[in-house]
């Protein structure tokens, strides 16, 4: 069950088929009142700005960056628990940016959410049980065999299927995820959104719930939008990468590429950030980048480039241009073309690749 | 401030260089009596802590690694904790000690900066009077004094204009100046122990590579002895210099941080550092430690880990499932001890490390 294996395969039938989810330039503005001084003035958080990407069937997308750069927000607008401000959310051909509450039930079957607290997302004074069984019902699957299915589904995210009458406060924290996900599951949806799915857990049930999630996506070919700040997990999981910072995508490509040769400041900087357990063995990174002060807030972002204020590379330019999402490789097609070829695209005016930032792990020996 | 008034024992000669121990905890055991039984959170934990160095506690959730410390600044409640064993700071011993005794050192000879300086800070109080009122009250110099130390270490901490800073309330600090506020807060007095516990988990990694830059920078200057709190194994390869590794309220290896995450010898720390999705490095599936963390209400008999341990049938006879392993030396590793029943770690570790 190699990745390397499954991963190319994957996406040589996807270019055929069309795409499961196609977002375009989605935007979410929360407008809200503010005293200063003795007026209310009018201001609006803007949380996600303009975000465009496509996921195909089996694929799974990595969304990283610090919190508050929209992230969940963006979780939030594909499932359409939030309604967008603007931009469109295609999902099989459909759109659903501003489909009405009941109109919803059948995206709800297809799209499914992960959350990030096992604590706070299952009902306490529910059973495990009814917990599972109320998805089949809404959606009228399994008539009359539920309880059937919620065994299987139990087995199949490696819990005790005779646990079904027990309460979520039984169960640790690694369980409880294991039960969000089969709840997710319960309705077989195609595209799962996963908001922090391990990062309230330990690192040794993190691994558990990590290889859990690994194996069912293969097993039953799901999509994936995994939302994640730990770089270490996103690598691990996903086939794409989109970087984001303060409500837009600063760089989007394959896992590879961002992690080996990142092209855009910010994205370097966060790998540069991230301390490195192989400095235990004596491989430190060729270069550190420490970037100075906070995210600016998000109510009045910088003008033109966002990262400018904490950008090592800034001029008067970046203040001036917003730099747009582009290929460093020569190309004229549009940005959905390109996305579409898999071509890696990143948002500066003076990128460079950078291949110092991250140790370089001898190989080891097969065996 | 010298604590030795009222009668507190000086046993032994306070720590003045680099190397002496600040913080000598032996055989501690923190238990709290619950309706259902006791709750055994720290069970015979020992380390020491010197000046000038980094100790990092690393474990899980649950491993006792927070109640462990707070024990050391006397933050348990007395009447629902039974302490036992013995904590000496700068030769004070803690265990039993009133609470006029933590009074004193709090602040002066230790300080603690906690997880989360949202909740640490008191949303009402300015930053800067907060500050001043930690070194009010060890010193005796008038408000105006205390209040420009307050602003000298808000200025020490890389907190810009520090004078504006000093006049405004916690929620107008974004996450990481709060975290350097907090341990501001913390080194006013100077301390020779500061207690960081997981100060960089609620942050974001472009603010965290700060914090822990200077954290390490003032422990330089300050020479301090520092202990971190973490369950992040890669902070702890990157800023400490010795590490205990706890799993159940026990302690099960210890030894130099950088040697004990290269080359683990008892299989909890391997398991940890299997089951870590190295961003160097592209695995097909993680190893994962199997099961979860044993209820400190009622521990498996034995070593804690054996349940979770796939070592275990490598021990002749059923030492695992009956006898608290001891602390011992590692065989063939240097400046190691751990506590395991396996009677040759290394190579056994070593073994399944080429076996995948």
């Amino acid at each position: 069950m190699s990745d390397q294996m499954t991963a190319p395969t994957r996406a040589a039938a996807d270019t055929a088929a069309k795409p499961l989810l196609e977002v375009t330039d989605l935007q979410r503005y929360f407008p809200f009142r503010e005293v200063q001084g003795l007026r209310m003035v009018k201001a609006t958080v803007k949380a996600v700005d303009g975000i465009s990407f496509t996921l195909r069937q089996g694929q799974t997308l990595g969304l990283v960056g610090e919190s508050g750069c929209g992230k969940s927000t963006t979780a939030r607008l594909i499932t359409r628990l939030d309604e967008p401000t603007a931009g469109s959310v295609v999902f099989e051909g459909r759109d659903i940016t501003h489909l009405k509450e009941h109109e919803l039930r059948s995206i709800r079957r297809d799209v499914q959410m992960i959350f990030q607290d096992p604590y706070c997302s299952l009902n306490p004074r529910h059973t495990i049980g009814s917990i599972l069984t109320t998805p089949l019902k809404v959606h009228g699957l399994h008539k009359g065999n539920e309880k059937r299915r919620v065994q299987e589904l139990l087995e199949l995210v490696g819990l005790n299927p005779e646990h079904i009458n027990r309460y979520p406060s039984e169960f640790s924290g690694g369980q409880r995820q294991r039960i969000g996900i089969a709840r997710a599951l319960a309705v077989e949806p195609k595209l799962i959104i996963a908001d922090e799915p391990v990062s309230a857990l330990d690192v040794s049930i993190q691994a558990q719930v990590m290889n859990l999630l690994a194996k069912l996506r293969d097993e039953l070919d799901l999509a994936f939008v995994f939302v994640a700040h730990d770089l270490g997990v996103v690598r691990h999981f996903c086939d794409q990468v989109a970087v984001m910072y303060l409500g837009k995508i600063v760089e989007y490509g394959d896992k590879k590429k961002i992690y080996e040769a990142p092209e855009h400041p910010y994205t370097q900087a966060l790998l540069s950030a991230a301390p490195d357990i192989n400095v235990a063995r004596g491989i430190a990174p060729k270069e550190r980048i420490r970037l100075v002060g906070d995210v600016p807030s998000p109510i009045d972002p910088p003008s033109g480039c966002r990262f400018r204020t904490r950008c090592w590379k800034a001029q008067d330019i970046c203040a001036q241009v917003e730099p747009p999402l582009m290929t460093s490789v020569e190309d004229t097609t549009s940005v959905r073309a390109k996305r579409d070829r898999g071509l890696h695209l990143q948002a500066c005016h003076f990128a460079e690749v950078k291949t110092t930032l991250v140790a370089e792990v001898p190989a080891e020996p097969a065996g | 401030m010298t604590a030795t008034a009222n009668g507190i024992a000086t046993q032994s000669a306070e720590a003045t260089s680099v190397g002496d121990v600040v913080l000598d905890v032996d055989d501690l055991s923190v238990v709290f009596p619950t309706e259902e039984g006791l709750v055994k959170a720290v069970s015979n934990l020992s380390y020491q802590a010197r000046l000038g160095r980094t100790l990092a506690i690393v474990g899980e959730s649950g491993s006792g690694k927070s109640v462990s410390s707070m024990a050391v600044l006397g933050l348990h409640n007395p009447k629902r904790t039974q302490i036992t064993g013995s904590i000496k700071l700068d030769g004070i011993e803690l265990v039993g000690a009133p609470q006029s005794t933590f009074q004193k050192i709090r602040s002066t000879k230790a300080a603690m900066v906690f997880q989360d300086p949202q909740s640490a800070l008191h949303p009402f109080h300015k930053v800067g009077k907060q500050i001043a009122e930690a070194y009010l009250a060890h010193n005796k110099v008038s408000r105006s004094v205390a209040e420009k130390r307050a602003i000298e270490m808000l200025d020490l901490v890389g907190i810009p204009n520090p004078k504006r800073r000093a006049l405004q309330y916690p929620h107008e600090f974004s996450g990481g100046m709060r975290q350097r506020a907090m341990i501001a807060l913390g080194l006013v007095n100077d301390p020779k122990l500061l207690i960081a516990d997981e100060p960089t988990t609620a942050l974001d990694v472009t603010v965290q590579a700060q914090i822990l830059d200077l954290v390490n920078d003032l422990q330089k200057e300050f020479g301090s002895a520092v202990i971190l709190i973490t369950h992040d194994l890669a902070v702890v390869a990157e800023t400490a210099d010795d590490i205990v590794v706890m799993y159940a309220g026990r302690g099960v290896e210890k030894g130099d941080a950088k040697e004990v995450l290269a080359q683990p010898s008892m299989p909890y720390t391997y398991g940890l550092l299997q089951s870590l999705p190295s961003h160097s490095e592209d695995l097909a599936e993680l190893k994962a430690i199997q099961g979860s963390p044993p209820s400190l209400l009622n521990l498996p008999p034995g070593c804690s880990f054996h349940p979770r341990c796939e070592f275990k049938d490598q021990v002749p006879g059923d030492a695992c499932w009956t006898q608290l392993p001891e602390w011992r030396p590692t065989p063939g590793l240097a400046n190691r001890q751990l506590r395991c029943h396996l009677p040759d770690p290394v190579r056994t570790l070593q073994e399944d490390e080429g076996v995948r």
